[in-house]
């Protein structure tokens, strides 16, 4: 008879564990360590630049050659010129009204009409399902789009940056594809005790669907946050501007366009520092930055949902 | 509003081939615009010596005497503001209009009319409401990409010239979207428009499309595209001599360099260094030798050029920032000491001496007089042509185009006018004082309100002004202009004005990223063979058939 031994046992049940599931060796620590400080230093060393550069007079900028690491002096008058000229503070309330409104509007358009869409047999459901899946396939192209909108009089309007991206078709499956996962049996129940369709989206299903839309309303927030081309093509009023189109007005400014004839004349304005540039950059970054850490936990989440059912 | 598309159904063929501009443009495909005008697709030439009649008559108008007189095609310079200014219109040009516009800037955009003082001013002058919309001058072709196929473009409408020429088809876009001037302001019709008439002929020459006037240009006031910079204090200090021939340069280079002082030579020289070989360059790169047209890389200094560029970058002499990244600040670069030779556009001059010598006590860049290769002498390239050109809307009627007009007349006088003053500086004690050169400068609130709104739709006849942040420049600067005029390129097609076929316009910046490959030795020297039979084959020999046709047809 053969004596199974405790070392045996354990040796069995590595066999039938996957790979994954072991408890990490200590060199597999201590790359993974490493690794990932990788990735932190990576997102952090840039950061921490652009804001030690912001921080910084033109003086050590120059002597740096460029970017500031290691803090020389402490100034703040790049911040203090950027607000007081005005334009970004009024940019930052643009761009807060586009992505707060914005987001709203296209959450709650994602959610009512993926909540239609789950629902086999609604009204032209097949129809309606190929409409949006078909945007995928056919983008509506730069000229037809514009003359849509030019047309609608949305010019020199934020709704020019809103409308016509109200509804997103991915973000539209990822939401149906949460929805559909949510079972039969619990809204056939909900019905029976005389629940509506909207009692039932508004009280099982968004309730049980709180980490997809999260994570949706922050792929569109993030996206109108970051809305440069439209604003360019549409908002042509200095006071309508939104921040990405500061932050690259403050970057480029100074930058002569290279090899043409006669730019002494062309009365370039004196570029503003680098300074001035990277302290634009930290207050575009700061309400992302800040919104960021809440949503992270459903963001994980609402992701891996999506991955694996979307 | 105005329905942008008015208009277009009634002529499909036109609007198929606006439309095929915006989408060549941004996919570099040319199937659309095979449904629209054919000749435009393969290129058009104007024999502009012909044209003669529709241009401008030239009446030159001298207020104040230079201070130092620029060589044709060189501006003449002015260190002395005139003590007393002419009131040159006294009649408001406008006629209370609402007229909308579109300029380029690269800089921030201040607030509209009723919220700046200076727009107001200048509105109050003019008679009219000019509202100035300022687009982000890097992406001004976007913009343009999508207002003109849909036909949604303001009264005054400022297209700088370099991205006029990458837009393929632009006669067809012209003739379907911007008035016709000709009627207006050719020979003597001008004359209502003095300051118009002051502008250069040469300038005029190029404002012609399907053989009609059809914009007014901005003058070019100095010919030169690229100089090399450099720094001066830095260079004397290191007893370095500045190169004459190509060795010195390359010399220079390997001197100046020190990766442990962080100190490289250059940033990417390509354009000059081509320059100091004799490379061609008129048309963007093409030129006749012995009755044949020959494009730059198909020359024989164009290889000994990329030669010694994939030294350069070979031997490390060019700041490691710039060769690792296309958008590394040489200019940062440059005025931080960490490069001590920088190619750049002429105009980056001024700006850069201005600001740096603040910050860095005894700054000085300077440029390196033109020189070729073997110490001989040099070949400068340099082009006459406008540096922007100002349309205006078709269909606006002949009351609105002539008011339209009068202000663009308004808008260039020239130095030593009232009106000069106002649009070049705005409103004295607000928006400049005037110093103890005499000279006004600019306050805050000129920083904060004034974006070339107007200048950038109509420039004046060619001056370069005192600055009395850098009291040499003028100086310094035509002298290093003037020293180079009688070694500019002479253009085989001097008088025409080409538009290049759709196929060669194509194939162009594929193959100048080819070339760079090979320059930055990701790609052997030898294999510029291959990509010069891959441009031959993608549109090169058109772009060839096209301009010889011109040089033939004009007997040259």
């Amino acid at each position: 008879m053969t004596v199974v031994t405790p070392a045996m046992r354990s040796r069995r049940r590595r066999a039938q564990r996957p790979a994954w599931e072991e408890p990490p060796t200590i060199a597999g620590r201590i790359g993974k360590g490493v690794l990932l400080t990788a990735v932190v230093l990576a997102v952090l060393i840039p950061m921490w630049s652009v804001i030690v550069t912001s921080f910084s007079s033109q003086k050590a900028i120059a002597d740096a050659g460029g970017m500031v690491f290691l803090p020389r002096d402490f100034d703040i008058s790049a911040y203090v010129l950027i607000f007081t000229r005005g334009e970004v503070s009024q940019a930052v309330w643009n761009s807060m009204f586009v992505t707060v409104v914005g987001t709203t509007l296209s959450v709650l358009c994602t959610v009512l009409a993926a909540y239609g869409l789950s629902r086999p047999g609604s009204l032209w459901h097949r129809p309606l399902l190929m409409f949006f899946l078909i945007t995928f396939l056919i983008g509506p192209g730069l000229v037809p789009t514009y003359v849509v909108v030019t047309s609608l009089g949305l010019k020199d309007s934020h709704w020019a940056l809103i409308l016509p991206a109200a509804v997103n078709a991915f973000n539209l499956m990822v939401v149906r594809q949460f929805f559909m996962g949510i079972p039969a049996e619990l809204l056939d129940s909900a019905r029976i005790d005389g629940a509506g369709e909207w009692t039932i989206l508004t009280r099982i299903v968004l309730p049980l669907s709180k980490a997809v839309v999260a994570v949706v309303g922050l792929f569109y927030a993030v996206g109108y946050w970051n809305i440069y081309f439209n604003a360019v093509l549409y908002l042509n009023d200095a006071d309508d501007r939104v921040v990405q189109q500061v932050l690259q007005a403050y970057i480029i400014a100074g930058q002569s366009p290279a090899g043409i004839g006669s730019p002494p004349a062309l009365g370039f304005n004196a570029p503003p520092s680098l300074a001035v540039k990277m302290a634009v950059v930290v207050v575009v970054l700061i309400p992302v930055v800040a919104v960021y850490p809440f949503i992270q936990r459903h963001f994980t989440k609402g992701v891996i949902t999506g991955a694996l059912k979307g | 509003m105005d329905n942008p598309l008015a208009g277009a159904a009634a002529n499909r063929r036109s609007f198929l081939s606006l439309l095929g501009l915006g989408a060549i443009a941004v996919a570099g495909s040319g199937t659309l615009v095979a449904c629209g005008e054919k000749a435009a697709d393969e290129g058009t030439t104007q024999q502009l010596d012909k044209l003669q009649a529709v241009l401008p008559k030239y009446q030159p108008l001298e207020l104040v005497q230079p201070d130092i007189k620029g060589v044709s095609p060189v501006a003449n310079g002015f260190t002395k503001y005139p003590s007393s200014l002419v009131d040159a219109i006294t009649e408001k040009p406008g006629r209370g209009s609402t007229i909308t516009t579109m300029t380029p800037y690269w800089g921030q955009v201040p607030a509209g009319p009723g919220q700046n003082a200076y727009l107001d001013a200048i509105n109050a002058e003019l008679g009219a409401v000019v509202t100035p919309g300022i687009q982000d001058g890097n992406t001004y072709a976007d913009k343009l990409n999508a207002i003109l196929p849909a036909r949604d473009i303001p009264d005054v409408l400022c297209i700088p010239g370099w991205e006029i020429s990458k837009i393929p088809n632009f006669s067809e876009a012209a003739k379907a979207l911007f008035e016709d001037l000709t009627d207006h302001l050719a020979g003597d019709k001008v004359k209502p428009y003095q300051m118009l008439a002051s502008l250069p002929t040469v300038a005029w020459s190029n404002a012609v499309w399907n053989e009609r006037l059809m914009a007014v240009p901005w003058p070019t006031d100095g010919p030169y595209p690229w100089a090399l910079f450099y720094r001066k204090d830095l260079v004397d200090a290191a007893g370095v001599a500045i190169p004459k021939t190509a060795q010195e340069l390359y010399d220079f280079g390997k001197k100046m360099t020190n990766p442990g002082k962080g100190v490289w030579a250059f940033n990417d020289v390509q354009a000059m260094v081509e320059m100091i070989f004799r490379v061609p360059n008129s048309k963007d790169g093409w030129g006749s030798k012995n009755g044949k047209v020959q494009f730059k890389y198909e020359t024989d200094e164009f290889k000994a050029a990329l030669e010694f560029m994939a030294k350069l970058y070979k031997d490390g002499l060019i700041h490691p920032e710039v060769v690792a990244s296309k958008g590394a600040d040489a200019k940062l670069l440059f005025s931080g000491g960490k490069i001590a030779m920088i190619q750049d556009g002429v105009g980056a001059w001024l700006g850069m001496q201005a600001e740096q010598q603040k910050v860095t006590a005894g700054f000085n860049m300077q440029p390196v007089p033109f020189f070729a290769a073997d110490g001989g002498a040099p070949l400068v390239w340099g082009s006459p042509d406008p540096v922007f050109y100002t349309f205006v809307k078709k269909g606006l009627g002949k009351e609105k185009t002539e008011e339209i007009l009068r202000i663009l007349n308004f808008v260039a006088s020239p130095l030593g006018t009232k009106e000069f003053e106002l649009i070049e500086y705005g409103v004295e004690g607000k928006h400049f004082t005037k110093g103890a050169d005499g000279w006004p400068a600019g306050t805050d609130l000129q920083g904060k309100e004034k974006a070339d709104q107007f200048r950038f739709i109509a420039g004046t006849a060619p001056t370069i002004k005192y600055d009395a942040r850098v009291p040499n420049y003028v100086t310094d600067l035509i002298n290093w202009e003037n020293a180079a005029v009688k070694h500019l390129e002479v253009d085989p097609w001097l008088g025409m004005k080409l538009e290049m076929p759709a196929e060669y316009v194509k194939v162009k910046q594929p193959t100048e990223d080819k070339v760079k490959d090979i320059a930055r030795g990701r790609r052997p020297l030898s294999d510029l063979d291959v990509v010069l039979k891959e441009w031959r084959d993608g549109g090169g020999e058109v772009g060839r058939a096209h301009l010889a046709k011109a040089l033939s047809d004009a007997g040259r």
